[in-house]
Order: structure tokens, then C-alpha cells, then sequence
């Protein structure tokens, strides 16, 4: 038989890693202890192994939600469907939250816990930044704090929350048996970011998402209150903008003041 | 008694062993009997957080060499710019003793295996090989290592031995060497080669550091998984590695079943003891006179 070449070898030796047919059996000596078969073999368990085990850590409390053998399942089926593309192997489940999404139509609780823990590993080795502090916002002059923006930490994911899986999150957590999944009652989201070198999560509701979306996409803190003056009285307005610019302080959240030109 | 020198001229910095987070903090809490630290250089090539705060402070301690696994040195579809970028902007932060990576291939067609596949050694894959290396060395401005693989399978089309694939490269590329001990006993095995004779055809002048580690005994075979003690074979391997190649940066690898720093430690002053056992057994009058 003609040989493939190094190029075909290759494509022959990776088409077999995948579990698709591949001529490659031909190109293997045949001696030893063991069979051409086996050695083979030991390649392609090794690499669906080795990517099994990159999404257990990964998705560590998916993991302990579905199980192992659920969970194996799920995670081998993943990688069938899905052969990494990447030189760097942390980045090869990045897809698996959706992926489960699709799998697991009726059961929006599995993605939503695998979101959270990807998110959580993003925001682990995210990019630093300085946190701003409250001293130099009470230092700012009445016309500069007028017109502040805030720009957050690039860690900071914000998500919409369907379904408990934060409680299941900390049941898990705490090794305990969680509770059953359940629609949320009303609109949150969930905030993950990194806060010191340990990540952080905690679920808000529609006004500080609001504020928060607002400020992102670059209104000035004043707006923020004029926007929310228009759905509570002043006073109620004031209270919630220093409830939350007071928790995103403590938080560690913002981390550069701007000057939004609107 | 004369440093040990390489083909760069460096003095070896003694014994070393992987920097794996589960000891981070004790490398930090006081100065521990390592020499110098090889960190796995995907490891850090990420954007922030805890990982690098922590190798900064590591590197203000000890001396680093960086190690990759995701170069693909001897890929079909060629070198990955934007990984070569990423792996000289860590390199420039680090000032890394030296960086290594493997003779190997880790995927084709945009896909990886994540796993360090074995070349088949021939004129084919040497070519390549050499070209890919030569552009690695001039992106980064500096001599690699390249480690020997283990492997399970031999494929038809090697024209030689691979440690006569493993010197062509590192002569023909002007490259340097970083021996795995432990994957020439599992791949002597596995293949039924005489790992002395892969040992005694290596030149000596490029042989820049040596890795050990444990391993995994099936029987038939051996799987290189990092998670056991050092075997006693590979000891006996090691030992006469030293009496050819002199003081060699050694280190041990440990990836998985990971104990304390004091039990690695404590292998690695064996490492230390066997290799002080040859230097005084004229091995050093021999490596002087091979330069």
C-alpha cells in the first residue's frame, strides 16, 4: 500500500483519536506484546479521558449534580459532537453550558448550573483590574459626580436566572442533598465576577439590572437616578441608587470612573 | 570540579521540580531545597487573576524554565502564530532559564488531541520538524528544548531509530535536548528497545535538562501517567544518564495523585544523590573530553 504521507498520517491517526473510520491501523507496526488494536486503543481512550476529566474540573458542580454516570454520559457525548479546537485545553467547554441547553430542553436547571460554573472559572483568571474605591468618588467635586460613569470589572458576567440553580449551587456547595429545580417567581439575574483573587456570585433583581445595563452601555450615574426617579418617588429613588452604588463599591465591582458624553 | 556546560555555554542550576498550584503555598510561606522551578507555560498563558499573581511571586524566589505541551512542533498544518505570540509575551515576563516543549504532534485540521503524538521518524517529518523549530527559535530569540515522547505504537514509515530522529533534530535545527528518563524506559518497553543504547546515542552537548516521573505498570505495558513515585528501573536509567551527560538540570514531574512538597522533595535528593554519586566516578573527565 502506498503511504499516506506525514499529512495523511496524521489526518488518519486524529480521525481515529475521534472515533471515526481511519485507515490508520495499516500504518502501525504490528509486534510486541501487544496488537496493533490495542495500541491504538490507548490513544483514543487516553484522549476521551483526557478531555472527560478537563470538564469535570471544569464543570465540578454539574458534575456532582447529575451524577457520574449521567454526567460521563452527557460530557462523552459532548465531545463527541465537539473536537477541540483549541491549542489551550481549558477553553474546550466552553460550549458545553448550551450544549447541555439543547440537550436538556425540559431541564433548564443542568445548563443554568454549568453556566455558572464556567463563569465562575472565567472570572477566576479573568483580567485584573483596580477596584475603585469610595474615597475617590467622595472625593469628587458636585459637577464631576453629576456626570460619572462607572465602567465594571472585565470579570463581571452578568446572566438572566430561570430557575433556582443558585440554591442548588449552594447545596452542592455544602455537599447536601439540593432542592428540587423550580421557576424562578420573579426576574433575576445572576452576577459573577471576581472580587480579590476568588470569584463571587450573587442574584439580583430588575432595578439594579437595570441600573447596572445603563451604566454599561454609558449613562452617567445622574441619569441612573433620573431614570430611576421616574418609577419611584425621590426618595425611594436616592435610597435604591445608594443601596446599589454602595453595594457595587463593596463589591469591588467598579473599577474606573468615566465621563459619559450624554 | 568545572560546571557542566551545554552547547549555550550555561551552567546547570541544579534540581528542580514542577511548580503545580497545590504547592504554592509552600514554595511562598518559606525558601524550600529546589534549585528552580518548571512551570507548564499554558498554565499562565491566560489573561489574569490568582495563577499569575502567584507565579510573580514565585519568580521573585526561584528560577523559572517554562515547559509547553501545545506547540506541535511536528504538525502537517504548521505552527500556530497567535500561540507563538502568546507563549513569547509570557516568555518575556518570565525570563524563563530556557524554554522547552515536545517532539511531537498535537492535532491537525484545526483540531487538537491534546495529547503528545508520536512522529514517525522520517525524512518527512525530520524536514518539518527542522523548519518548525527554526521558526520557533527565531520568534523567540532563543534556543528550545525539545522533549522525547512516550509512545504506544511505531508506525511503518520510520526510516530510522528515534534516537537517531531525536539527535538529527536537535543538530539539524540547533536545538537543545530535554531528556525524559522515564519515557525512554516506557517507550523501551512498550517497543522493545534497549533504552541504554537510546541513552548512549543522544550528543551529549545538547542535552540542556532531564525530566523524570513515575509511571503506570499494565503488564504488557507501561503508561506514562505521572502520578507514581520514580521506578526503581528509571533510577537505574537516570544514573547512567549521568555518568554520560555529566550535571544536567534534573527535575521530577508530577501531574496527578500529587503529594506533599516534603515526599518530592525528598525524591528529588535522591536525584541529587545518585547524580553527585557519578560525578565522582570520572563521568565528568568524560563529558569534558566528548566537548
Amino acid at each position: 500500500m502506498k503511504s499516506p504521507g506525514l499529512a495523511g498520517l496524521q489526518a488518519a491517526f486524529h480521525d481515529h483519536l475521534l472515533g471515526r473510520p481511519s485507515p490508520i491501523a495499516h500504518e502501525v507496526v504490528d509486534g510486541g506484546r501487544i496488537g496493533v488494536d490495542h495500541r491504538l486503543r490507548i490513544y483514543h481512550n487516553a484522549y476521551r479521558v483526557r478531555l472527560l476529566e478537563n470538564l469535570r474540573d471544569a464543570y465540578e458542580k454539574t458534575w456532582a449534580y447529575l451524577g457520574d454516570a449521567r454526567f460521563e454520559t452527557s460530557a462523552l457525548a459532548f465531545i463527541a459532537d465537539n473536537p477541540s479546537r483549541h491549542r489551550n485545553l481549558r477553553w474546550h467547554g466552553a460550549a458545553f453550558s448550551q450544549w447541555l441547553a439543547n440537550r436538556f430542553p425540559q431541564d433548564p436547571d443542568i445548563a443554568e448550573l454549568a453556566l455558572i460554573d464556567w463563569q465562575l472559572r472565567q472570572a477566576f483568571d479573568g483580567p485584573n483590574a483596580t477596584p475603585v474605591q469610595a474615597d475617590e468618588l467622595a472625593g469628587l467635586s458636585a459637577e464631576d459626580w453629576a456626570g460619572a460613569g462607572f465602567r465594571f470589572t472585565p470579570t463581571l458576567f452578568v446572566t438572566p436566572l430561570r430557575c433556582n440553580s443558585v440554591s442548588i449551587w449552594h447545596a452542592l456547595d455544602q455537599e447536601q442533598v439540593p432542592p428540587v429545580a423550580a421557576s424562578l417567581p420573579v426576574p433575576t439575574w445572576l452576577l459573577i465576577w471576581r472580587k480579590g483573587w476568588q470569584p463571587h456570585f450573587r442574584t439580583i433583581r430588575a432595578v439594579e439590572h437595570a441600573a447596572l445595563m445603563q451604566l454599561h452601555d454609558g449613562a452617567s450615574f445622574a441619569g441612573v437616578c433620573a431614570a430611576l426617579g421616574e418609577q419611584f418617588s425621590d426618595q425611594e429613588a436616592a435610597g435604591l441608587a445608594a443601596a446599589n452604588l454602595r453595594s457595587w463599591l463593596q463589591d469591588e465591582l467598579i473599577v474606573e470612573l468615566t465621563r459619559p458624553s450624554a | 570540579m568545572n560546571p557542566a556546560t551545554s552547547v549555550t555555554g550555561k551552567t546547570s542550576p541544579g534540581f528542580g521540580l514542577g511548580l503545580r498550584p497545590v504547592h504554592y503555598a509552600d514554595f511562598l510561606r518559606e525558601p524550600q531545597a529546589v534549585d528552580w522551578l518548571e512551570i507548564i507555560s499554558e498554565n499562565y498563558m491566560i489573561p489574569g487573576g490568582k495563577p499569575l499573581a502567584m507565579l510573580d511571586a514565585i519568580l521573585e524566589r526561584y528560577p523559572v524554565a517554562m515547559h509547553g505541551v501545545s506547540l506541535s512542533v511536528g504538525s502537517t498544518e504548521g505552527l500556530d502564530a497567535a500561540y507563538l505570540a502568546d507563549l513569547k509575551a509570557l516568555a518575556n515576563h518570565v525570563q524563563p532559564l530556557w524554554i522547552s516543549d515536545h517532539l511531537c504532534w498535537t492535532g491537525v485540521q484545526g483540531r487538537n488531541s491534546h495529547d503528545l503524538l508520536p512522529l514517525p521518524y522520517s525524512e518527512e517529518a525530520l524536514r518539518l520538524v527542522v523548519r518548525h523549530v527554526d521558526q520557533v527559535q527565531n520568534t523567540l530569540g532563543q534556543r528550545i528544548l525539545l522533549e522525547n515522547v512516550s509512545s504506544y505504537l511505531e508506525y511503518r514509515s520510520s526510516e530510522i531509530s528515534e534516537w537517531a530522529f531525536l539527535r538529527q533534530v536537535a543538530e539539524q535545527a540547533d536545538c537543545l535536548l530535554l531528556l525524559d528518563v522515564n519515557n525512554i524506559y516506557v517507550s523501551g518497553i512498550n517497543h522493545g528497545f534497549d533504552p541504554i543504547a537510546f541513552v548512549n546515542h543522544l550528543p551529549v552537548e545538547r542535552v540542556q535538562q532531564i525530566h523524570l516521573a513515575g509511571h503506570s505498570d499494565h503488564g504488557d505495558y507501561i503508561v506514562d501517567t505521572h502520578d507514581h513515585p520514580v521506578a526503581e528501573p528509571v533510577w537505574d536509567l537516570y544514573r547512567h544518564a549521568c555518568s554520560r551527560f555529566g550535571e544536567v538540570a534534573t527535575m521530577i514531574e508530577r501531574d496527578d495523585n500529587i503529594p506533599e512538597l516534603d515526599r518530592l522533595i525528598a525524591e528529588l535528593d535522591r536525584a541529587r544523590a545518585i547524580a553527585a554519586g557519578m560525578r565522582g566516578s570520572g563521568v565528568q573527565k568524560t563529558r569534558e573530553a566528548v566537548l
